[in-house]
Order: structure tokens, then sequence, then C-alpha cells
């Protein structure tokens, strides 16, 4: 197989991210950072194909300089290269923007038959850059899929549909979205991330060596704006709690269930 | 004239909840503002589908033929619409934020040059036809409110169980347009090899739902048997899911389906943001976890601190023949 691109993105910990009332904007500085989750799993599906099938697994991300040391968890987990693409011009970018910023790079990486991405990030959670990276790159996709096979230069991949699944075939290159939990990520080869750590140099590219303009990436290349932030206020529940012999819970329970139930 | 357009996402006759419930949602804003509601949909053959849009209260239905709709491809949908959407220049336009939503809006943005909002929880237009939709952030702690001043159309999904779809009334009237679509010098790439559905009941609009959560392993059993003798549907979180236990149309979150109900039982869970933002609407919430801090009780109106499965015979028994 030839290359073997997987869009990358490092997201804080949702838990960790605050809201703050008063300038009303999300506070992100404390949170903790990690690898996408559903991005993980993309990184383990394209180290199993490369695994059977040979090529390259090149990881590619867009984002501030330190994403660096999570690219390098990826290179520990197996894969051969990673590209950040860093720029201070590629800042607040909305889908559109971050598709073309990370189509223009598949395609100076070139010599690819597969890229692959995690079905949404959880952040923002939009699902969109997949789809619009096909679309920039003129490309077969398919989204939201949970298990692949490849033979003869075609990929034929399970995608699932409201109610139940598909089965389709396409031609390479394609792209795909893989499911959240779709396999088990690997854990990344203590001996090889000392290496990435200490040796590896990854590739840092930024809007000139992608040949963008300031208008086309980031904030100025957006559509969408943010008009406000609101933090959602969840309903006030009782929270009571049913004590006593796991026999007097049940009992307990069996009441508050049937006065629900008959109001 | 504000012009918008909803995808009508459709199998056979019957069309998808969510698409009716932003045809439902486009109806209440026409209270305030000279709104047209187009339906449109890509297929072979439309049978009664156009009727069926305008009894639910579309006026006017859009239906684009050509052999090569017989599934759903996105690069055919896409190179299949993109030439009438540039002719009539919709002021918006929405799809349900199902798999196949996702999919069709994604790509259609990035070749129209527009922005698109995901997974919207609210949506209003004002006068000028400048659309506002409620995108949940963070497994939905936070919500954005999005618009796009910059070009049409503007392109948003829409979280299925959200807004409420009319009634359906056969006296309703609009226009019915056929448009066929050549797809000349076009290579279809994808090919449906197999296809399969269950027959999954739409959990959003259950009044009682049991809510099995990791923490049942792969014992669903007991649960299983609790939720039928309250007669409430079954809902999963994510994990559950994940381990293929249970189809993803039943998950309860963020990534999900958000609930509806009267009542919400949830077993073994530990109450992520995720999920919660998934039950936030039910009117009462009653979680089982063995740990006493766990998150979901912050969450619950009635919170019992037990291993599930002790609790679940008691209570089976306390239940037996009594309902
Ligand atoms: C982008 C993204 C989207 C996501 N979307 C969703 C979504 O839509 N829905 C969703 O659910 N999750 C979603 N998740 C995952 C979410 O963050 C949590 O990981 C998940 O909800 C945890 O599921 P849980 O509470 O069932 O399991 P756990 O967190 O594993 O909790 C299990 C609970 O069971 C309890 N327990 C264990 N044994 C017993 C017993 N014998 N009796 C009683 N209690 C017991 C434990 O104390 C614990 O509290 C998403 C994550 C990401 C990153
Ligand atoms: N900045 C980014 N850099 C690399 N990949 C990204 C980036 N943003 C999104 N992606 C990829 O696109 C997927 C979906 O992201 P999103 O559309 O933001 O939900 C992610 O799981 C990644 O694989």
């Amino acid at each position: 197989m030839r290359n073997i691109i997987v869009c990358v993105k490092v997201v804080p910990k949702t838990e960790d991210v605050t809201f703050d009332p008063v300038t009303k904007t999300l506070d992100r500085s404390k949170a903790e950072n990690q690898i996408n989750e559903a991005d993980k799993n993309a990184i383990e599906a394209a180290i199993v194909l490369k695994e059977k099938y040979g090529g390259k697994v090149i990881l590619l991300s867009m984002g501030p300089m330190f994403f660096e040391q999570f690219l390098k968890i990826g290179i520990a987990m197996g894969a051969d290269d990673a590209i950040l693409l860093s720029d201070r011009a590629f800042a607040g970018a909305d889908s559109y923007p971050t598709a073309l910023t990370l189509a223009t790079a598949i395609k100076k990486i070139g010599d690819y038959d597969l890229i692959i991405c995690g079905e949404e990030s959880s952040d923002a959670g939009l699902g969109q850059v997949p789809s619009q990276i096909a679309e920039f790159l003129d490309l077969p996709q398919a989204l939201f899929v949970s298990s692949i096979e490849v033979s003869d230069g075609l990929i034929k991949v399970k995608r699932s549909i409201r109610g139940g699944h598909e089965i389709v075939e396409m031609p390479m290159p394609a792209v795909i979205s893989v499911e959240l939990g779709m396999n088990q990520p690997r854990f990344p080869d203590f001996k090889r991330k000392r290496w990435a750590d200490k040796e590896f140099k990854l590739k840092i590219w930024n809007m000139k060596d992608l040949n963008l303009e300031e208008g086309m990436v980031g904030l100025k290349g957006s559509y969408t704006f943010v008009n406000r932030f609101i933090e959602t206020i969840p309903p006030q529940r009782k929270r009571e709690f049913i004590e006593g012999s796991l026999e007097e819970q049940a009992n307990k329970l069996y009441e508050i269930i049937m006065k629900i139930l008959s109001s | 004239m504000i012009n918008s357009w909803v995808y009508i996402e459709s199998e056979g006759s019957s069309i998808e909840d969510v698409s009716l419930e932003i045809i439902g949602r486009l109806n209440e804003l026409k209270n305030d503002i000279d709104l047209k509601i187009t339906g449109f949909y890509l297929g072979t053959k439309p049978g009664d589908l156009p009727r069926i849009a305008i009894s639910y209260g579309v006026d006017h239905f859009i239906f684009l033929k050509s052999d090569l709709f017989s599934f759903y491809d996105s690069q055919t949908f896409v190179n299949g619409i993109s030439d009438l959407v540039r002719e009539r220049n919709p002021d918006i336009m929405l799809f349900g934020a199902t798999y196949q939503g996702r999919d069709f809006a994604g790509r259609l943005a990035a070749r129209l040059k527009t922005g698109l909002a995901a997974n919207a929880i609210s949506l209003n237009i004002d006068k000028k036809g400048l659309l506002y939709t409620g995108v949940p952030g963070y497994g939905g702690r936070f919500i954005a409110e999005i618009v796009n001043m910059k070009a049409r159309p503007q392109i948003s999904t829409v979280r299925q169980g959200i807004f409420k779809k009319m009634e359906r009334d056969e006296s309703r009237s609009g226009e019915i347009e056929i448009v066929d679509v050549e797809l000349k010098g076009f290579n279809q790439k994808l090919k449906l090899l197999e296809r399969k559905k269950l027959d999954i009941k739409d959990i959003t609009k259950s009044e009682r739902v049991v809510i099995i959560g990791n923490g049942a392993g792969n014992n669903l059993k007991p649960i299983e048997e609790f939720a039928k003798l309250i007669g409430a549907d079954i809902g999963v979180t994510r994990p559950v899911a994940d381990r293929g236990l249970a189809p993803r149309d039943i998950q309860v979150g963020s990534t999900g389906v958000s609930l509806n109900s009267k009542i919400a039982i949830i077993f073994g869970s530990s109450g992520s943001n995720h999920f919660v933002s998934g039950i936030e609407r039910c009117k009462f919430v009653i979680s089982v976890d063995i740990d006493k801090n766990s998150n979901i009780f912050n969450y619950s109106d009635y919170c019992v601190v037990a291993d599930m499965f002790k609790l679940l015979p008691f209570l089976i028994k306390r239940m037996g023949g009594d309902l």
C-alpha cells in the first residue's frame, strides 16, 4: 500500500474545560490535553493496515506547537512519520479552513492510498472535517466506519447507518472516518517513545510551505462564528439517597417508580 | 421571502422523524417571518413521498431524480444537487444530524464554499434570514450560538428528538417539482455491497427508559428483565454500544440520542458530560451505582448506592406479577 495518512487532533479533556460566566468564554488553559479519542482509533486502524499490506503511516495535524509531544505518542504507537501544520494564521479555524489546510498538506505529501480520520473531535464535535477533506481532494468517502478490508486497490468498509450498517466498496485513494471505539488502540512502545522523544524530528509546515494565503485559513477563512456561548444549566435534581438494606432499597425504589408512573 | 430547504431523509415511503421535526420547527418560525419551506429528496422514483412531506408541512417539494440515486453516496449526492442549489440559492439548508445527514451536509458545504453548524439543538431565524443555531460543545456542557454572515446557503445539521413534528394533515397543499438530474461525465466510485437494517425503536419518544451503563459488564439480562416488567425501552451508554452489545441507535448522550421520557432509570454509569447531556430533559431520573461518589448522582432525583446485581433480584421480586 502507498501512504496512509491519519488526521490527528489534540483536544482538551472535556471535564477540564470551564466556563467563565463573566466573560462568557471557555477556559481551556487549565485543561489537560490528549489525542482526540477517535483519532487514537484511527491511528490503530492505520497501523493494523500497514502491518498487513505495507506502506507508511503518516500522522497529520493542524494546531499549535505543543501538539508535537502528542504526535510523538502516535509515533511510539508505530506511525512512521508526523507532520504538524502550525502557523499563527491557522488559529481560529472552523471546519472549512481546517479541512482545506489539511487537504492541501495531503496533496503536498502525495502518494497516498488512504486518509483516515476520527469520526469527530470531542471538543467541538462536528464530524465535518473528514467529509470536507474528501471533497477538497475529490475522493470518495465513507464515514462512521467500524471495519476495513483492503484488496487490489479497493477498500471495503462497514459503515453505520441509522438502525444498521452498510458494506461499501471504493477504489483508493479514499477518505474514511472511523468510529470511536472501533478497535483497542495499542499502548505506545516504551523504547520507541524514548527514541521519538530524543531523536525523531517531525516536520513542521506553515502557511507558506502550503502556498496558502491569509484569507483562506484560520479565522479569516472561516464561515461560521460564535455569536455567544451559553453554559447549559443542568436541571436541578432532588438527589435524594435511598438508604437501607438491599431489600429496603428495592422496596422504596419500587414505591417511587410506581408513584412516578401513575402520576 | 426567506427560502429554507430541508433534506427529506427517507426510505421507502417513511420519512425520518428528524426531517419532520425540522419542518415542524420551521413552521413555528413562520409565525414571525416570511418563510418558505422546501423539502428536497434525491431518489429514483417519487412515489408518495412528496405528498407525505407536504402533509407534514412543507410548501414545496423538489424530487431530484436519477438512477444513480438508488443508494446514498456523498460524492454522487453532492454532485447531484450542487448545480440546483447554486441556481436557486436558498438562504438556509437543514439536514438531520444522522449518519447520512452529517456526511452529506459536510461535503456539500465544502462544495458550495459555505459554513456549516453541526448538531444544532436550537434554530432561530431573524427577519433578514440570518440563521442562529445552538451547537453543543464539550459533550453538551456549553452551547455555542453559531452564525454565518459570510456566505449562502447557511447550512446546519439538526439533532433528532429536539423539535416537534406537526400532526399529519392530508388537506395541506404544496407544489411538487420533479427535476431530472443528469450527472454528465460523473463516474460513481462507491459501490453498495450489502445493507442491513434492523427495526429499532426510536427511544427519543419513549415514556419510560431503562439505561444500561458500563457497570453492567456483559450481563444485561437482569436489567432487561426489570425493564420489561415496568414496560420500559432500553437505552445504553457509549461503552456498551462500543462493545457491540447494543446498536448505536439506542445509545444515549452527545453522540447518541437525547431522551424526553417521563422516567429514566440508570444502572451503572459514572455520569460523564457526554452521557448526561442526553438525559437532561427526562422528568425523573433514578440511578443505581455501586460507587457513592459516582457523578451520575448529581444528575439524579433518586439515588441508590448498591451493587445492581444484588439489588435487581429484590426489585424484580417486588415487581413480580404486579405489573
Ligand atoms: C467524543 C465523545 C463522545 C462521547 N459520546 C458519548 C455518548 O453519546 N454517550 C455516552 O454514554 N458516552 C459518550 N462518550 C463516553 C463518555 O465520555 C464516557 O466514557 C461514558 O459515558 C462512560 O459510560 P458509563 O458511565 O456507562 O461507564 P463508566 O464510566 O465505566 O462507569 C461505570 C459505572 O458503573 C458503576 N458500577 C460498576 N459495577 C457496578 C455494579 N455491579 N453495580 C452498580 N454500579 C456499578 C461504577 O461505579 C461506575 O460509576 C463520549 C466520549 C467522547 C470522547
Ligand atoms: N486540526 C486538526 N488536525 C488534524 N486533524 C483534524 C483536525 N481537526 C479535525 N481533524 C480530523 O477530523 C476528524 C473530525 O473532526 P471534527 O470535524 O472537528 O469533528 C477528527 O477526528 C480528526 O481526525
